[in-house]
């Protein structure tokens, strides 16, 4: 029988500090086989053993579709995430996954993709905005609003340099406190949106960060005219076992590991622990 | 498979649990149904009792300071130093310059031949424990609690202190009984109470005063004389109550045929505690005069603290709570005829006055002021590294309550047993075996070669113990001691005045609040055995992480008054000192008055230390404070 | 296969060869009175009385405290599952705890599979025993969970004067049969009839709190539960997670990892939706921080037509083992009657 619960083991090629407390690290699967099979669509996490600490789940944060490599971006709060950055390269971990459903794809080809992420909250969004830009000729346009409290709190810092020159592809930055000879936007997230200048029922956003940006962001989205069922997000459970046994994390009838952890905010409008 | 039948080592309840083995090891837990406690019942604590064992954090051999770190040693090497240490106090000071400390949580036995060591061993008077509280008045079970028509509940919550007694709470309301309730904090019991008197801190033992007052208004009685003269002045006001308002609490009381009255140990974290237990337990006997059957328990907060005050771990009692100079004919046959009877230092007040200190699973820092044990040897033992042991110079490991047999006693003087399921970890030893073996290498050796032994003595010396042995305590629910038999401390003893005692602290201009350091709130977080489960030590840390320097209760009016959100924190002052604490809002504390949880309170440096009214355990006074936003 | 007929006089026998191929699990009263599930050693341990054991069957294929992998570093780190591989008999399973076995049996499969749960319920064999007398708690009734099955167990015993009916419920049953036919007589079709009519009997003593039941499961699953009631609740829960522990369809876990950097393991163990931190995230934000939210998830996840077309049937067995072991007022009787009528000023 498959043991669902048994982790493959990975070594940590490369870590890149995004911010004082906030690391990408890029993982590298042992076994030859294993990392051939492992394939993961945007929106999908994986569930990460630290060995001794414990295991935590992480959005899938790489910048590729490749399967060479994976990249985490984990901010350092608790024990599991502490123990990841106190492993150097080199340092093994294990893995299971990927895990939960992703964002979609071909459902919202033709429509005008609004990305907007804040802090930490890019990384879920990354993967998704490396593939619709693959696919950009799929899409009406394409568009990625950043944000973060200060320019020491952007992630994919170099990338969003990057992103901002592309063709094809709108990327705006902003964060809510100047600090440093910063000199782009200042303004929460939000401020940026009055910016994006497409029909709201031929568009699609995928939003990530804070609870409390989300919650405002999806406000100022819903005004712009925006459909519930036409927003989605990712929910942060800590979720035990990844898949659907330990019951952490259902909301309701759902489980974030199974029929998340993208959700429409339609569907959160459903879940009474978001009816605010 | 098998399923050992023990007893909880938690609270003062004493619930009948199993623990299910298998190979070796526990695999969980499930609650006895025939047990008279738990009736088929556990709370978070008990259904979680297995994860004491196959612990990581547990200590499997003694260690010994070397070059200021504790260091892994063999037995003969940390009883040596062990010996060492105390025989070195002993020559430098005589049997005043040691002391040792017994424990609420360890079993009869390991109280039992402590009490031995302390006064026959090493002949010194200095024998405490830190949870030792005045008497304990006592009469009646939670089966006479269950059957009672009135309860009332002074100052506690059992629901945080005494799940098993809330179960009673619940199932007597359905059967119509009534409930009043004497608090500060408007918790769930008072919520659901038939007459709540929210007392200002400190209140209670007003509140009581005053209820005997109105109860004995029409009694014209000589024997009651005394006690209602002391009465008369009785003034609610200065609990922040009328007269009238505990009158319809007076009126259910006099109108009760069977009375239940329940306190605890958070009665005791204040000044007033002993003017608090006698007002009960005199209210017990007017109840018990006017012909009302009355019930007067005091909840304990460990598991053994009853079993180890009977077995004599005190300063000026002997085991059995025989006075000092009592004649003691089985205790002089057991222990010979030249043990100590002096009367010695309190627990309290042997930092920085002995030179060595035994201390067999306590812990003295969770005190409002750390004791002072730099130039004092240092001898600890238990199951995990408490912050005391962090402090020794000899840590030995111990052996938990599955991992051996013995007896505890709960709060209603219940004797149970406890039995072994698996072997202790690593070199772990049962309690009473190390102070055996320390007592051996001291030059008194103890005839004890299994815990039955030393209970066999007890019951020859302890005249509540009498009769019981391990065969009596096969049956469920153990033994209780003799209903007629209550120690000296039996509450019959006569109806005791009552005046006034001093009048409280007061809130001025300068200090508006009255800031109470809340027992009931989170009693168990950060205790050591808690906090090193696997699983539920999260529970009882939440507190800690979500409000890392502290949780202050505001009434939301006062919140509103003073400009003040939920989450946010504010700076409290009192003559004392400030600290900075993160606001709840809740209008479960009085307005004008503010709680913390009692474990944080003790190190915020704020609130007024008063001298305790029965040990000589320093209590957090109600502190007059000064609240503005941070 | 037709039923079977065990004499009375035949049962000690017929367990006795039991006990010899394999461990068996049966209820067994303890020293101190009680009647739980345990492992026997002999055919005169088996309690054959009626009465609910204090544990239901969960444990013997979910422990409290269950090892999952193991850790070893020597020169590589590996990583190795463990698994419980023996073959049990459970003889005198109560219909509810085999009705909560089949809901478990569905939380562990779908669309991850379970193995160390799943090993050991393909190791097991159900003989389940129909009650003819509730005890205090029983309200099976109102589950669809008893007191006797119509499927979903291998063997089902009914106690008649003569001897245990048996009906055989899978190929596993009807083996097990066989193997012991020279015990065995063929049931007369009398004998049936009779077991038919003791189950209409039954069904009549256990309880019909099936009013309460349902009218909270239609409110609650459209979300007309007047909120005051969750407030009410929560006044009456201690959090002691006692409900879920004892419940026969709960399987809630948490995980818990320790290595030394030689040897390690990773153990799983029960968990209580009552509890505070259960929802709680790693950010420290907690969307169930109040007790009424977390009481109002648990009766939602066992009650709702939402989760029951999720899982094929509603979470509760109605077996009245949460009232039993409630340390204050808040289990499935409590919350349904105080949903069914509302706010009570």
């Amino acid at each position: 029988m498959n043991n669902p619960y048994l982790p493959i083991l990975a070594t940590i090629e490369s870590i890149k500090p995004e911010t004082s407390d906030t690391s990408t690290f890029t993982l590298r699967i042992d076994d030859a086989a294993e990392r051939e099979a492992f394939l993961y669509k945007p929106g999908q996490f994986l569930e990460v053993s630290i060995f001794g600490a414990g295991e935590a789940p992480f959005c899938i944060a790489s910048a590729k579709h490749g399967r060479d490599t994976l990249d985490l971006t984990v901010r350092a709060v608790g024990r599991v995430t502490k123990a990841l950055h106190a492993l150097g390269v080199g340092g093994q971990i294990g893995l299971r996954g990927p895990l939960g459903n992703c964002f979609p794809m071909e459902d919202v080809y033709g429509k005008h993709v609004l990305v907007v992420g804040g802090g930490i909250g890019l990384a879920p969004l990354r993967p998704q905005v490396h593939e619709v830009y693959r696919l950009r000729d799929k899409f009406a346009s394409v568009t990625v609003l950043v944000g973060a409290r200060t320019q020491a709190d952007l992630v994919y810092r170099d990338e969003l340099e990057q992103w901002q020159k592309l063709e094809g592809m709108t990327c705006l930055t902003t964060v809510d406190v100047a600090t440093d000879g910063w000199a782009g936007n200042v303004g929460v997230v939000g401020t940026l949106l009055p910016q994006w200048k497409h029909p709201a029922a031929e568009g699609v956003v995928f939003v990530c960060g804070p609870p409390i940006m989300i919650r405002f962001v999806v406000r100022d989205l819903e005004a712009m005219g925006f459909a519930a069922k036409d927003i989605y997000t990712t929910l942060e459970q800590h979720m035990r076992c990844g898949i659907g046994k330990c019951n952490h994390c259902m909301m309701g009838d759902k489980w974030v590991c199974l029929d998340g952890p993208v959700f429409t905010c339609q569907q959160l409008n459903e879940m009474v622990e978001y009816q605010q | 498979m098998a399923d050992i039948a023990t007893t909880c080592p938690f609270c003062g309840c004493g619930c009948g649990l199993y623990l299910h083995v298998a190979e070796g090891r526990i695999s969980g837990v499930a609650p006895s149904r025939c047990h008279p406690v738990s009736q088929g019942r556990l709370c978070l604590k008990g259904w979680h009792a297995h994860e004491l064992m196959d612990n990581p954090a547990r200590l499997t051999r003694p260690f010994l300071r070397k070059d200021g770190a504790l260091a892994p040693v063999s037995w003969e090497e940390a009883l040596s130093a062990a010996a060492a240490g105390l025989n070195a106090a002993l020559r430098a000071g005589g049997p005043q310059a040691v002391g040792v400390l017994g424990s609420a949580r360890a079993a009869n036995e390991d109280n039992y031949a402590l009490a031995r060591f302390a006064r026959a061993t090493l002949k010194t008077p200095n024998l405490d424990c830190s949870h030792r509280t005045g008497s304990l008045p006592t009469s009646g079970d939670l089966a006479a609690l269950e059957a009672s028509d009135l309860v009332l509940l002074v100052g506690n919550d059992p629901n945080e202190e005494h799940p098993a007694v809330s179960a009673r709470l619940y199932r007597g309301r359905l059967n119509g009984s009534r409930l009043v309730v004497i608090a500060t904090r408007r918790h769930a019991l008072a919520r659901l109470a038939d007459v709540f008197l929210q007392a200002r801190p400190g209140g209670e033992a007003e509140v009581i005063r005053t209820l005997l007052r109105a109860l004995l208004a029409d009694q014209r009685s000589e024997a009651l004389a005394a006690l209602k003269a002391s009465v008369a002045q009785a003034s609610p006001e200065t609990a922040g109550l009328s007269a009238a308002d505990v009158e319809g609490a007076a009126r259910l009381l006099a109108g009760a045929k069977q009375v239940a009255l329940l306190y605890s140990s958070s009665l005791a974290a204040l000044p007033a505690a002993a003017t608090a237990r006698t007002a009960l337990a005199d209210l017990a006997a007017v109840g018990e005069r006017a012909g009302a059957k009355a019930t007067l328990l005091e909840l304990l907060p460990r598991n053994n603290l009853r079993g180890c005050l009977d077995m004599g771990v005190s300063p000026d009692r002997l085991p059995g709570y025989a006075s000092l100079v009592d004649s003691v004919p089985d205790l002089a046959r057991a222990w010979g005829a030249d043990f100590c009877r002096v009367r010695g230092l309190s627990a309290w007040e042997m930092p920085g006055k002995v030179k060595a200190l035994y201390v067999m699973g306590d812990d003295l820092t969770r005190a409002p002021a750390a004791p002072d044990l730099t130039s004092t040897f240092l001898i600890v033992q238990d199951i995990f590294l408490s912050p005391m042991a962090q402090q020794a110079q000899v840590v030995l490991p111990a052996a938990a309550f599955a991992e051996r047999d013995g007896t505890y006693t709960n709060q209603e003087r219940r004797v149970q047993r406890i039995r072994q399921a698996v072997t202790p970890p690593g070199e772990a030893w049962e309690d009473w075996k190390i102070v055996a073996e320390l007592s051996a290498r001291l030059g008194a050796s103890m005839p004890y070669m299994t815990a039955e032994n030393v209970f066999a003595e007890i019951a020859t010396v302890v005249p509540m113990y009498r009769g019981v042995s391990y065969q009596t305590l096969e049956r469920a629910g153990g033994a209780s001691w003799p209903a007629d038999m209550r120690g000296p401390f039996a509450w019959q003893r006569g109806l005791q005045p009552l005046p006034r005692n001093g009048s409280g602290p007061r809130s001025s201009a300068e200090f508006p609040f009255l800031l109470l350091a809340d027992a009931t709130l989170g009693p168990w977080d950060q205790e050591t055995s808690i906090a090193n489960t696997l699983t539920v030590a999260v529970e009882f840390t939440l507190i800690g992480r979500d409000y890392p320097t502290g949780m202050l209760y505001l009434h939301p009016e006062d919140a509103k008054q003073l400009g003040v959100r939920a989450g946010r924190n504010v700076q409290v002052r009192s003559a004392r000192g400030e600290a900075s604490l993160k606001v709840l809002v809740s209008d479960e504390t009085p307005r004008g008055v503010v709680l913390v949880p009692h474990w944080q309170a003790l190190r915020l440096g704020v609130m007024e230390i008063a001298a305790g009214s029965e040990t000589e355990r320093p209590v957090l006074a109600p502190t007059p404070v000064a609240i503005k936003s941070a | 296969m037709t039923s079977r007929l065990l004499l009375h006089s035949r049962v000690e026998e017929f367990v006795a060869r039991l006990l010899r191929a394999a461990e068996v699990i049966a209820p067994r009263r303890t020293a101190g009175g009680d009647l739980l599930y345990g492992q026997i050693s002999a055919p005169s341990e088996v309690s054959w009385g009626y009465g609910i054991p204090t544990e239901p069957l969960k444990r013997f294929f979910m422990p409290q405290r269950d090892p999952i992998l193991l850790f070893s570093q020597n020169g590589k780190l590996r990583v190795s599952p463990v698994y419980e591989d023996k073959a049990r008999i459970f003889l005198a399973a109560r219909c509810c705890d085999v009705t909560g076995l089949g809901v478990l049996d569905v939380m562990f499969s779908g669309q991850y599979e379970d193995p160390y749960y799943l090993l050991r319920r393909r190791n097991s064999l159900v003989l389940a025993y129909s009650c003819q007398e509730p005890d205090d708690t029983c309200f099976c009734v109102c589950g669809d969970a008893g007191p006797f099955l119509k499927k979903g167990y291998d063997q089902q015993w009914t106690r008649l004067e003569e001897g245990m009916l048996i009906e055989i419920g899978s190929e596993k049953g009807r083996k097990l049969a066989e193997e012991h036919a020279d015990l065995l007589v063929p049931a007369e079709l009398e004998h049936i009839k009779r077991r038919h009519l003791l189950a209409k009997e039954a069904e009549t003593k256990f309880g019909d709190f099936r009013a309460y039941v349902a009218a909270a499961m239609r409110k609650l699953s459209l979300e007309e539960v007047e909120s005051g009631v969750w407030d009410e609740l929560a006044d009456r829960c201690v959090d002691c997670g006692g409900c879920a522990f004892v419940c026969p369809t709960c399987s809630c876990f948490t995980v818990t990892d320790r290595f030394d950097g030689e040897q390690g393991i990773r153990e799983r163990h029960w968990d209580a939706c009552n509890y505070s931190c259960y929802a709680r995230e790693a950010s420290g934000h907690n969307p169930r921080a109040h007790r009424k939210t977390r009481l109002h998830a648990r009766f939602f996840h066992k009650l709702s037509h939402q989760w029951a077309l999720r899982n094929t049937r509603h979470g509760c067995v109605c077996c009245g083992r949460c009232l039993s072991t409630c340390e204050a007022w808040a289990h499935m009787p409590a919350a349904a009657e105080a949903i069914r009528r509302g706010v009570v000023k």
